[in-house]
């Protein structure tokens, strides 16, 4: 009918007009939505890489160009060691989080493991959990004189001096390989899962056993996926903050996070040298992050066809209980063991490492958490504010611009997408801590900067990504033929949007968003370069505690937080399903 | 590729059952298959065909009976023997190819002769000898992703031959492949398994596959052997109602038996729509007793089809019906005719101007109608 309405008519249709001017209407609405995310994204890095080059004078009032800031990163006597560590830090939590992740996620899909359907959502538990906050706890139980483990050997076993020392960089690796190992595990479990199980049946029928087809077959069609994750953790670990400063920082070994930290802060604060160091770790991230898109992610092999078969499981005979033991034990030092010495930690009025039920109190619960009381500390019940507002309105904002630009990227297709799409590749190459000294030296000098809206901005512009990613994934898969129904239809565009993709993306959109607001609620890099008095959150607050005030409060507070992200947790598989974090 | 006349490679299935918790996947199978010979496992989805070609490849452990390839006990319930299946010299081929995406082509054929520690200049000759074969020897070097279906398919099946396995066993390997492919695939098969002359074992839900390929078929239903015969044997003389509805076009019609004389029988089929029943004359096994409920089966190209009423049709089964449809299908045409509340199909080769509800006349021979008991 439509066609014979076309041929008779030499003037365009009513419906072409329309369609003519949504298409110039959606042109418009990406070319918007491209300058507004392109200023916040490249702005900062631009004035990141600009401020590289300005060299502060020895009285600190006026600057030059030059290469200076390069010379001294390179000359200073600690900054060289400072990445020497980091990088000693990111080689050991690599291995450690590559070997868990990958072992464990071999263990629950593809071994007769007791328990591992319950087991999986327990190993995924780190990944939701603040790394800081680990570091915190583990030093509760590590520290050679007051850990909790070292007098639990010194009176069970009767061992002089301590066990453990948690307070040095094998401690930092320790605790950010258990809390990184989840994110091996999501980028390799899915595809050991659904691997086609005739690609490693007809290795066994061709002749090779079990072992050769292990490491001839199964192990290199997983390659790719346990490169990506290797490299993510490397990554992140690199950006990571909260657990060098705890552990080794305060004895000597800095590490180039706490050092951007100490030049963008404090009394010697020295942004351009801080922007400096920044580039050097910004310039890391990205490119071992375009090594893995450009070449490790394309090479992940297509493992999984349509036909229904349940994996190969092998049965471990009794060693399956030496496989139940060993995930159990990455339980307890990874989720368990932390949340019970901060809770115990937390009801003593001081910690002087030894357990004294007379002493039990709630005090420490009641100066963080109980706002409205007198001896409430100023900077916990900022943080609890600061980070609710902040991780409310920033996750529903990142959502809608990811809903947005998802769309501009993978439906209209319009001028401008490619470069939107590359727009929300970039934040994630870039740590947090870097990306905020880019913010920080962007706008230190305008209204913005001292409020909650620089740390909105930060966070949104580092995070909104993950919920694009999230929100692409999904519309991807639903056909856009479901879309063009609606519109052959006679449904307009807006109301395409409101009752037919929105509708679809819903579960998507909530997983992203408590995704987000987990995200921002144990956010800690970003927010302790742009945080000043009155605008701390929660990580800022814990911070705060755990270096002027004592460790009780800390764990209390520290606790708090814990608890707020599992439950996000919960509400999270609830919503998105058992498999939604799966790469 | 020498035949493998040297080495025995029958193989023995006997009581073979298989449960998958409280199912019963397979059920007292038992077939001897001899060196050399093609044996299609043919059925429905689910009927265990495949549950049986994996038990055989030792990717499933049986749960009673004993499996031999020639002389050799590979699986035994009762004797608790369990060969894994890289210890059995078989070859396989998947439904999926399973070619390994990490590998080129050539590595793919050569894996089995690297596990078995062939010499390099060995590999190199077998592997492209076996390319050869299945037409891929100018792709060796190419990865497996960059094949189509059917290129992937002639990959997997050089390596499964390469080695020169004792049993070849095929797990539905044609039904990813489309229309025009498969035909083509099918006679490669075959013209490989005679050039090769090894043993196969061929499972498929396809009966077409199965007729044109095999030597001899075993058709299976709901975990059993229904029947075990040669193709011919199979279409023209289906053991009960599942076999012949299953093998090609047929109409099965309930009726009852009124009077036999050996292998002829007299029978009676109720009018679905009201009055006179029908009766006609069907052939069948000796033995189905008087008043037996049987399905008679019709093949659509046994029955004849008359416009106006047959004057010589002494000898022959004469049913009055209308017609309901036809359908042009190319080079014939289906007619479906309404006996009586019976549907009929029958195969028209020359062109008839049929309408709907026309009175016609159908005829066909007693030996066409096959008295099938239930």
């Amino acid at each position: 009918m439509t066609s014979e309405t076309y041929d008779t008519d030499p003037r365009p249709s009513r419906m072409s007009n329309r369609f003519r001017a949504l298409w110039t209407q959606e042109n418009v609405i990406t070319i918007i939505v491209s300058a507004i995310v392109a200023i916040a994204v490249v702005l900062p890095l631009i004035t990141l890489v600009v401020s590289s080059f300005l060299v502060l004078d020895d009285l600190g009032f006026s600057t030059e160009w030059s290469f200076g800031n390069y010379v001294t990163i390179v000359t200073d006597p600690i900054i060289p060691k400072a990445f020497l560590n980091t990088l000693i830090i990111c080689s050991g939590c690599t291995v450690l989080a590559t070997f868990l992740g990958v072992s464990l996620a071999w263990t629950n899909a593809r071994t007769n493991c007791p328990g591992r359907t319950w087991l999986e959502p327990f190993n995924l538990i780190p990944f939701f959990l603040s790394p800081f906050i680990g570091a915190i706890a583990w030093h509760n139980m590590g520290e050679p004189k007051t850990g909790l483990l070292n007098n639990f050997f010194r009176d069970i076993f009767g061992i002089e001096g301590h066990v453990i020392n948690i307070d040095n960089i094998w401690g930092v690796i320790w605790v950010t390989g258990i809390f990184f190992a989840p994110l091996v595990y999501l980028f390799v479990v899915g595809s050991l899962r659904r691997m086609d199980p005739s690609l490693e049946d007809s290795a066994r029928t061709t002749g090779a056993g079990l072992f050769r087809t292990t490491m001839t077959v199964t192990l290199p069609l997983v390659m790719p996926g346990i490169l990506s994750g290797a490299i993510i953790v490397f990554v992140t670990s690199a950006g990571e903050f909260g657990v060098p400063f705890k552990l080794s920082a305060p004895y000597g070994w800095e590490t180039l996070t706490t050092q951007i930290f100490t030049k963008a802060v404090g009394d010697d604060a020295n942004h351009y040298l801080g922007a400096t160091m920044a580039m050097a770790l910004g310039a890391i991230t990205v490119f071992l992050i375009w090594i893995q898109r450009r070449y490790i992610a394309p090479r992940s092999f297509e493992t999984v066809t349509g036909k229904g078969f349940r994996p190969n499981v092998l049965d471990l005979g009794s060693w399956k209980w030496v496989a139940f033991g060993y995930n159990i034990l990455f339980i307890l030092v990874a989720v368990i063991l932390p949340i019970i010495s901060l809770l115990i930690v937390s009801l003593h009025p001081v910690w002087q490492g030894t357990i004294m039920l007379d002493k039990i109190t709630g005090i420490n619960y009641v100066k963080t958490l109980f706002f409205w009381r007198e001896e409430s500390i100023d900077a916990a019940t900022n943080g609890i504010f600061n980070s609710l507002f902040l991780a409310f309105v920033g996750a529903s904002i990142s959502m809608v611009l990811a809903l947005v630009v998802s769309y501009m990227i993978h439906r209209t297709k319009g001028f401008g997408s490619w470069l939107l799409d590359f727009l929300c590749v970039v934040p994630i190459g870039f740590p947090g801590i870097v990306l905020a000294m880019g913010v920080l030296v962007t706008y230190i000098q305008t209204p913005i900067y001292a409020t909650l809206w620089i740390l909105l901005l930060g966070y949104i512009t580092r995070f909104f990504p993950y919920g694009q990613r999230n929100i692409a994934s999904i519309l991807l898969s639903i056909s856009e033929e479901l879309d063009q129904s609606s519109r052959m239809a006679g449904a307009t565009w807006v109301t395409t949007m409101r009752r037919i993709t929105i509708p679809l993306l819903k579960p998507g959109i909530f997983a992203g968003w408590i995704l987000l607001f987990v995200i921002f609620v144990r956010e800690l890099s970003i927010s302790i370069m742009l945080y000043t008095d009155g605008t701390e959150t929660l990580a800022v607050g814990v911070y705060y505690l755990t270096n002027y005030e004592n460790e009780p409060l800390t764990a209390a507070l520290s606790l708090a937080q814990t608890l707020l992200c599992l439950i996000c947790m919960i509400a999270f598989r609830r919503l998105a399903g058992k498999e939604a974090l799966s790469a | 590729m020498s035949s493998n006349n040297n080495i025995d490679a029958t193989v023995r299935i006997s009581g073979l059952d298989k449960h998958f918790g409280p199912e019963t996947a397979v059920l007292d199978f038992n077939i001897l298959i001899e060196q050399g010979e093609f044996v299609t496992l043919l059925g429905p989805s689910g009927c265990g065909k495949t549950t049986t070609l994996r038990c055989v490849a030792g990717l499933e452990r049986p749960d009673g009976g004993d499996i031999f390839i020639g002389d050799q006990l590979v699986a035994s319930y009762e004797q608790d023997v369990y060969l894994n299946p890289e210890d059995r010299n078989i070859g396989m081929v998947f439904q999926s190819y399973a070619v390994w995406p990490h590998m080129t082509v050539f590595d793919n054929v050569a894996y089995g002769l690297r596990v078995r520690r062939a010499g390099k200049s060995e590999i190199k000759k077998r592997t492209m000898r076996a390319l050869e074969l299945v037409g891929l020897d100018h792709l060796a070097d190419r990865y497996a992703t960059k094949l189509s279906g059917g290129q992937r398919q002639r990959v997997a099946l050089a390596r499964a031959i390469v080695y020169e396995p004792r049993v070849i066993l095929f797990d539905e390997p044609l039904s990813n492949l489309d229309a025009k492919l498969r035909e083509q695939m099918r006679d490669e098969i075959v013209r490989l398994q005679k050039e090769v002359g090894i043993t196969s074992i061929f499972v498929t839900h396809d009966q077409s596959e199965a007729l044109v390929m095999s030597d001899r078929v075993v058709v299976m239903d709901k975990a059993v052997i229904q029947q075990v015969g040669d193709p011919q044997d199979i279409y023209a003389n289906p053991a009960n109602a599942f076999v012949a509805n299953f093998i090609g076009v047929t109409s099965l019609l309930k009726g009852r038996v009124i009077g036999h004389s050996n292998s002829i029988y007299d029978i009676e089929l109720p009018s679905i729509i009201g009055g006179e029943p029908l009766r006609l004359r069907a052939t069948g096994e000796t033995g189905i007793g008087e008043e037996s409920e049987v399905h008679v089966s019709l093949r659509p190209e046994d029955v004849t089809l008359n416009t106006d009423k047959p004057s010589d049709a002494e000898n022959l089964n004469l049913l009055e019906g209308k017609v309901i449809d036809t359908v042009y299908l190319g080079s014939f045409l289906e007619c479906r005719v309404d006996v009586k509340g019976h549907e009929i199909n029958i195969q028209i080769d020359h062109f008839e101007n049929l309408s709907r509800d026309q009175t016609v006349f159908l005829t066909f021979r007693a030996e066409h109608a096959l008295c099938l008991a239930n």
